[in-house]
């Protein structure tokens, strides 16, 4: 299964019911495209690092897609973003390569230490020699 | 007679991502991507940080994502 990560920056001068509103047309967007949602995370309100569009802040949504089929409503998605002025930034990010690539090194991890050599011990002794 | 010798102690640096078993560098882990951006808020190199390149590399990514949601600065004035 493909897993995607989707966060987006709302402008802070919307109020958190359109925001969930928005997010539901999202979510019916994805859902419709025949795409599952796995997880839903609202940060709310979060201090730009920098500011976008002269705002200083932003409300903070991430939501984490499943897809069966690799076929996702995705692009549609993130056209519709493009176009709303309301939303300043989103950022969409395939997941399930690099989980799978971490979960498989994780018990790799218990024999990899024997290979490890220590170099700092025979670095110094040639200089001890007279 | 002084023999020049030359007995360095440097302290041996380590990959913090092997040494803590983090596999998953996540762009939204901003505590922990703090540590790679100094006061200018610019990528840490390899060199001093001591990360290994196979965790460099997802760790760059990571950061290049957080800083486009505006997670950390791009630069610090």
């Amino acid at each position: 299964m493909r897993t995607y990560e989707l966060m987006f920056v709302v402008d802070p001068r919307v109020s958190d019911e359109e925001v969930v509103t928005m997010t539901q047309d999202y979510k019916n967007m994805i859902t419709a495209g025949g795409s599952q949602i796995t997880g839903e995370e609202n940060w709310g309100r979060r201090k730009l690092a920098f500011p976008i569009n002269k705002v200083n802040e932003g409300k903070y949504v991430l939501l984490y897609v499943g897809s069966e089929t690799g076929k996702t409503a995705l692009p549609a998605v993130e056209h519709r973003m493009r176009q709303n002025d309301r939303i300043l930034r989103y950022l969409t990010v395939r997941t399930d390569e690099d989980l799978k690539r971490a979960a498989r090194r994780q018990p790799a991890k218990g024999s990899a230490p024997a290979g490890e050599r220590e170099r700092t011990d025979g670095n110094a002794e040639p200089e001890e020699e007279v | 007679m002084a023999r020049a010798r030359k007995v360095f102690f440097r302290r041996r640096k380590v990959c913090k991502f092997c040494a803590d078993k983090i596999d998953y560098i996540d762009y939204k882990d901003v505590k922990l991507l703090q540590q790679f951006i100094p006061e200018r808020s610019k990528i840490l190199p390899r060199r001093i940080s001591g990360t290994c390149a196979n965790h460099q590399r997802p760790l760059q990514q990571a950061i290049k994502r957080a800083r486009h949601l505006a997670l950390i600065p791009f630069t610090t004035d």
